[in-house]
């Protein structure tokens, strides 16, 4: 299903902090609608540096972050409205029920029409157990939490959505259900940029993998390039030879 | 292992930021308040030198025995240095005078208000508001911080018993945050050690036990924030509850408390009892004056039918009697005044007595009371200064009285200007005898009684016993709410 | 969009044990306030009225209005000095009236029932200075960072929402979560004066109206710092702490601070020192009256009549003289005193309004009748009522007494028994004071000051979040 424009598009992106590290060292990939990129990198690699600028929490040194077409520093706010997000460790409102901040956050994204049945049936599709729909979420475990940052993303219904290590967390089953769902909303049109420690449902699932180290892309391979290959040899490979190269 | 958790916990306080802001705002905050309460020390004694210098000069200069009359200054106690108490709130002199009862005015406050405004800061104040408030800071999450860390379990994971990690804990905060206070509160003795403020060793123990009853005091609300966070399972819940019952402790118990006792047990007023005094002695002279009259009209009858020679030689021989007559009437009713005065005095004291003694009850309730009690008691500085000062002052009194009256009779000296109007004599005028300026040297003196550690100290001992109840309730709470804490 | 965020913050904060708790606290606070402020106030007018009673009564029975003595006036309670005390509790309240000399008044209720100065009273003012400033950073110290912290500030931001709507909100959204819900404890703490039966008049109203506002623009001032510094710090523990500090010194150190600092600056003559000299001139003066005295020559010496008026007229004379000579004295006195305390009240409360406490303080006392006004005010209204007493009394007896001076007349002649006097045809003190107008002029420097700190909070926190790090 691969069409025409990119939705995620690094170009150049560069990004040297205060304190003179530099995480990105001119990154560029694009992502089109339909199409899942996973990027993996060990710790620090500037995984989730990359998704902060999209949404602009970051301003990029040098280069740029489109979302449709769109950079994200220039125009922060049309490039949010097509975006949806996942971060990596969300605590959300500890006081609201999963419900209430459904609803805030949908609302917030521009969603007005849901209604509380619209809430449950995302809850359950991202494995919610059914009587927490209406608990305080400050008593929800780590992949709870993670569940309904999930619910929020889908419910925002973006054509773009990033994912900062969105199954960490989450039991075996429910990540096995999370790769259906990210399948699903694939299948859906959606481009989804998603950074991730799991080489296998990584493979599984991903159109393009990316490998980062030391703020460089170090590899990028289409899922049919990949066939066939260990992704884990690959990818201790490709590190290795990093290494040795910058050294 | 006792010791690695003592050594952590340490290592965890002075490493963090909270510490140093702490430290930094409490040190100063000590130091600035010993330092005002030195200046206001040595203010004060320059005041009541000026003023019973002054004094001492008008008694000097008086002429007659019968306007002798005396003031009191009450003495500056160094101990103000440390506790304020009472101090500025109730009155610094009294009139010594045969016609006028004891009764403390001019008290700093009601001199120079702008210092009521916002009062002084002393260093009880400073333990009871700030060193509790960071005790709560450093405590509150104590147990409940470290499980939602996820350390306790951690640390659980090891061979070692509970009773090792909370006494550790408690060792080890205590020990972070009592020795850096204990820095402050050395400055603050070289400080005054610097500017001579004259203490005596009994002062010197009573300070040393005000520090003592102060540690107390912060040990209690590290045992009670322990307690808290061990009791509870999020540390936000803790600290929610720790700052209510840190304002309840130290701000609301105390005055509800003093508040309600006076609600329950009103009082008279002093202006009220004061009236009730002057209405009786309004009608004793009121009796005086027609019985004097009476006197008169029946010495005049007696000389009635004399000529005007034997009239003087009658009146020369019977002027010493008349004036005696006189003057003892006068002295019985000033006696009976005070009699009166004392009464209502005593009636009113044991209905203030009563009340003050409900009230306490009622804030004992709070740590923070019985430490500031106590503390005021040590530093002599409580309620009771103003009724000791009074009570002795009235002693003086008697004995100022007395010797007044002595020295009257000696020099025969009845007072006040006397004017004798008489169509026969004509126009008498006398102002008493003069006797150029009077030899006051055996005149008895004011003695403030001396500060006494053992006295303070017993008076002080109830307040410090329940101060170590509370403390050690806090601590068993502690450590029992620890030994079944669920460390998941 | 705006509408949602503010909902969201107000429902955040309304649904928050912290909330729940707090409020519960304030309120209770607040009601005790005001009941324990009306039962004070009951028992206050209990007193005084005694006492008044008890000082007419003292009266009763004379025959001579020479012989009135011990004559007071007594300071009435005012249902608002028991809800904000200021200095009620430390000035004297009573002044002995003579006809001339100075009026000292006496018998402050701190130095009569010190049970009461130890712990001090539990009053409105106490409640909004300490606890509800508290309360308010209790609140808002981590309304930015702490979003931070749960990650909802990146999933917010992930969405198309501006900046400065959503600080926007955030300010609007606690200010309406904070002041509304403390509304309701202060109108049921207003009405409860009503149930208790405190006579407030429309005035009083008016003042009581304006200090719960002041009150709240007061809390709002922590509020918006507290908003503002964790706008402007990553961590909420950085913040709170900041904030508690900043409370310490704003509530404790900076008022008194700047009154020890004023105190030592101008140098105000100390009444001791300004007795030593009254005294001085006073021992003086009769010095050279006595001598006088001793010299006077009756211009007849068969009528005693005469001589007797002959003589009043000169100790009359005399002490009118006196009189006037130790009154020039103490007016000028008083006045270098008055002065120099203006000089330094000035000083210190203008160091003091740095602290928004210390002004909420000066505002309210003001509002309340109880700031170091009272004093003044208290001592017009005894000098004003001195000169109509001692009208009446030389209405009545043809002189005009100062303290100490009693004139004992005994005549020799028939005994005809006189009427008594009645001590209610004295003449009235009244206490009155200052309109809503003069206060309202005299505290709106402070009302704007108190409304300047947070606006500029309000700005700062905008603009720092403007600039903050949503990551
Ligand atoms: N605010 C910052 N200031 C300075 N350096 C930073 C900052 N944030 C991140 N870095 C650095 O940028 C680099 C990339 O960090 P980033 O968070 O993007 O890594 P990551 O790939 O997401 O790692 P992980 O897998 O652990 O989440 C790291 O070296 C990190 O130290
Ligand atoms: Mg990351």
């Amino acid at each position: 299903m691969e069409s025409g424009q990119p939705v995620f598009e690094a170009i150049g992106l560069t990004k040297k902090y205060e304190d003179e590290t530099l995480a990105l060292d001119h990154v560029s990939f694009s992502v089109r609608a339909g199409e899942i990129f996973a990027m993996l990198g060990g710790n620090g690699a500037g995984k989730t540096t990359t998704i902060n600028l999209f949404l602009n929490f970051i301003e990029p040194t040098e280069g740029e972050a489109r979302i449709n077409g769109i950079a994200s520093h220039k125009d922060p706010l049309t490039a949010k409205r097509n975006v949806a997000f996942v971060s990596e460790n969300v605590m959300l409102y500890p006081n609201f029920t999963a419900l209430q901040n459904l609803d805030y956050f949908s609302r917030l994204g521009g969603k007005t029409q849901y209604s509380k049945e619209n809430y449950h049936a995302v809850l359950r599709r991202v494995g919610l157990q059914e009587e927490a729909h209406t608990k305080r979420l400050r008593g929800f475990s780590k992949g709870m939490r993670q569940k309904c940052g999930i619910a929020i993303a889908i419910l925002k219904d973006a054509p773009a959505i990033l994912l900062d290590e969105p199954t960490s967390g989450l039991d075996p089953q429910a990540g096995f259900e999370f790769i259906e769902l990210l399948r699903s909303l694939r299948d859906d049109g959606k481009s989804i940029l998603m950074s991730t420690h799991d080489i296998f449902r990584a493979k599984e699932v991903a159109d393009v993998v990316g490998i980062m180290n030391r703020g460089k892309l170090i590899m990028q391979k289409h899922a049919a390039e990949l066939a066939g290959h260990d992704l884990e040899e690959l990818y201790m490979k490709y590190i290795a030879g990093h290494i040795r190269d910058a050294a | 292992m006792l010791s690695t958790i003592i050594v952590k916990e340490l290592k965890n306080i002075i490493v963090s930021p909270k510490f140093s802001a702490t430290f930094a705002v409490t040190s100063l905050l000590l130091l600035l308040s010993v330092y005002v309460g030195i200046n206001e020390y040595q203010a004060t004694t320059r005041q009541y030198e000026a003023a019973t210098g002054l004094v001492d000069q008008r008694l000097r200069e008086t002429r007659s025995w019968a306007r002798l009359s005396n003031r009191v200054y009450r003495v500056p106690n160094p101990m103000h240095v440390f506790v304020a108490g009472v101090n500025n709130d109730i009155g610094r002199t009294s009139i010594i005078d045969p016609t006028e009862q004891v009764k403390l005015t001019n008290s700093t406050y009601n001199d120079e208000p702008i210092y009521a405004a916002f009062r002084f800061i002393d260093f009880t104040f400073i333990v009871t508001i700030i060193f509790s408030l960071f005790a709560i800071l450093f405590t509150y999450d104590a147990v409940n911080g470290e499980r939602e860390n996820g350390t306790l379990q951690l640390t659980f994971a090891n061979a070692l018993p509970r009773v090792h990690f909370i006494a550790g804990k408690f060792v080890g905060l205590w020990l972070g945050l009592i020795v850096p206070l204990l820095i402050p509160i050395v400055l603050s003795v070289v400080l005054v050690l610097a500017y001579k403020i004259p203490l005596a060793v009994d002062h010197w123990m009573s300070v040393a036990a005000i520090v003592l009853v102060s540690l107390l005091f912060c040990t209690f609300f590290i045992a009670f924030g322990i307690c808290i966070s061990a009791v509870t399972r999020r540390s936000s819940t803790s600290f929610l509850f720790l700052l209510v019952a840190w304002i309840v402790i130290s701000f609301i118990l105390p005055r509800a408390g003093v508040m309600a006792a006076g609600t329950l047990h009103p009082v008279a007023s002093v202006a009220e009892v004061e009236g009730m005094r002057e209405a009786f002695a309004k009608q004793i002279w009121a009796k005086h004056r027609d019985e004097m009259q009476e006197r008169f009209r029946k010495r005049a009858d007696e000389m009635q039918n004399m000529t005007a020679e034997e009239r003087s030689a009658y009146e020369d021989e019977h002027a010493w009697e008349m004036m005696e007559q006189e003057d003892k009437a006068r002295k019985d009713i000033l006696k009976q005044i005070d009699l009166l005065g004392k009464k209502l005095e005593e009636e009113t004291r044991n209905g203030r007595r009563q009340q003050e003694g409900l009230a306490l009850v009622l804030s004992r309730f709070s740590p923070a009371s019985a430490y500031q009690l106590a503390a005021m008691t040590l530093a002599g500085m409580n309620i009771d200064v103003k009724s000791a000062y009074e009570d002795a002052l009235s002693a003086y009194r008697a004995s100022f009285v007395t010797y007044k009256e002595k020295k009257e009779k000696e020099s025969g000296d009845s007072g006040g200007i006397r004017i004798t109007v008489d169509s026969n004599t004509g126009f008498k005028f006398s102002m008493g005898r003069e006797s150029g300026s009077l030899d006051i040297s055996e005149m008895p003196r004011f003695n403030a009684s001396r500060f006494s550690f053992s006295g303070v100290l017993a008076s002080a001992l109830p307040d410090i016993v329940l101060l170590c109840a509370f403390t050690f309730l806090a601590f068993a709470a502690a450590f029992v709410a620890f030994l079944r804490y669920d460390v998941r | 969009m705006f509408r949602l965020l503010i909902e969201k913050e107000l429902r955040e904060i309304i649904g928050s044990t912290k909330f729940a708790v707090s409020f519960g606290v304030c309120s209770i606070l607040i009601l005790l306030a005001f009941y324990l402020g009306a039962a004070n106030y009951l028992a206050s007018v209990a007193q005084y009225n005694a006492a008044r009673a008890e000082n007419l009564r003292q009266l009763e029975g004379l025959t001579d209005w020479l012989a009135v003595r011990d004559y007071r006036i007594f300071l009435p309670p005012r249902p608002l000095t028991t809800l904000v005390s200021g200095i009620a509790n430390d000035v004297g309240r009573t002044i002995e009236i003579n006809g001339r000399g100075d009026l000292v008044a006496h018998d402050s209720r701190y130095g009569d029932e010190p049970i009461y100065a130890i712990f001090r009273f539990l009053d409105l003012d106490f409640v909004f200075q300490i606890v509800l400033s508290l309360f308010a950073i209790v609140f808002a110290y981590d309304s930015i960072n702490g979003e931070k912290e749960r990650g909802t500030l990146r999933l917010t931001f992930a969405n198309a929402v501006p900046k400065a709507h959503y600080i926007l909100a955030k300010l609007i959204g606690s200010y309406a979560a904070l002041a509304v819900p403390l509304l309701i404890p202060l109108a049921l703490g207003s009405l409860l004066l009503v149930v208790m039966g405190i006579p407030l008049s429309s005035n009083e109203w008016m003042r009581l109206g304006v200090i719960i506002a002041t009150g709240i623009a007061y809390v709002g001032v922590f509020l918006t710092l507290s908003i503002l510094l964790s706008s402007l710090t990553q961590r909420s523990s950085t913040s709170f702490l900041m904030l508690l500090v900043i409370w310490v010194m704003s509530v404790i150190i900076v008022p008194r601070g700047a009154v020890l600092l004023a105190g030592r600056a101008v140098s105000v003559p100390t009444i001791e020192e300004n007795n030593a000299k009254k005294g001085k001139l006073n021992a003086q003066l009769w010095r050279e009256d006595r001598e006088a005295m001793t010299k006077f020559q009756p211009s007849s010496s068969s009528d005693p009549q005469r001589m007797a008026s002959e003589f009043q007229k000169l100790m009359q004379e005399m002490a009118d003289k006196r009189d006037a000579r130790m009154k020039q004295l103490s007016d000028r006195l008083n006045e270098e005193r008055t002065n120099a305390q203006q000089v330094q009240r000035g000083l210190a409360f203008g160091i003091a309004r740095v602290s928004p406490a210390a002004t909420f303080a000066l505002a309210t006392t003001a509002l309340a009748g109880t700031s170091l006004d009272l004093e003044y005010l208290f001592r017009d209204a005894a000098l004003a009522y001195q000169q109509a007493y001692a009208g009446f009394m030389f209405k009545k007896t043809g002189v005009n007494l100062s303290r100490g001076m009693i004139i004992m007349r005994t005549e020799s002649g028939d005994p005809e028994k006189p009427k008594s006097i009645n001590a209610n045809e004295l003449p009235v003190f009244t206490y009155s004071e200052r309109g809503v107008s003069e206060v309202m002029q005299a505290v709106l420097p402070d009302i704007g000051l108190l409304l300047l700190y947070n606006v500029l909070f309000f700005a700062g926190a905008f603009v720092a979040f403007l600039r903050y790090d949503l990551r």
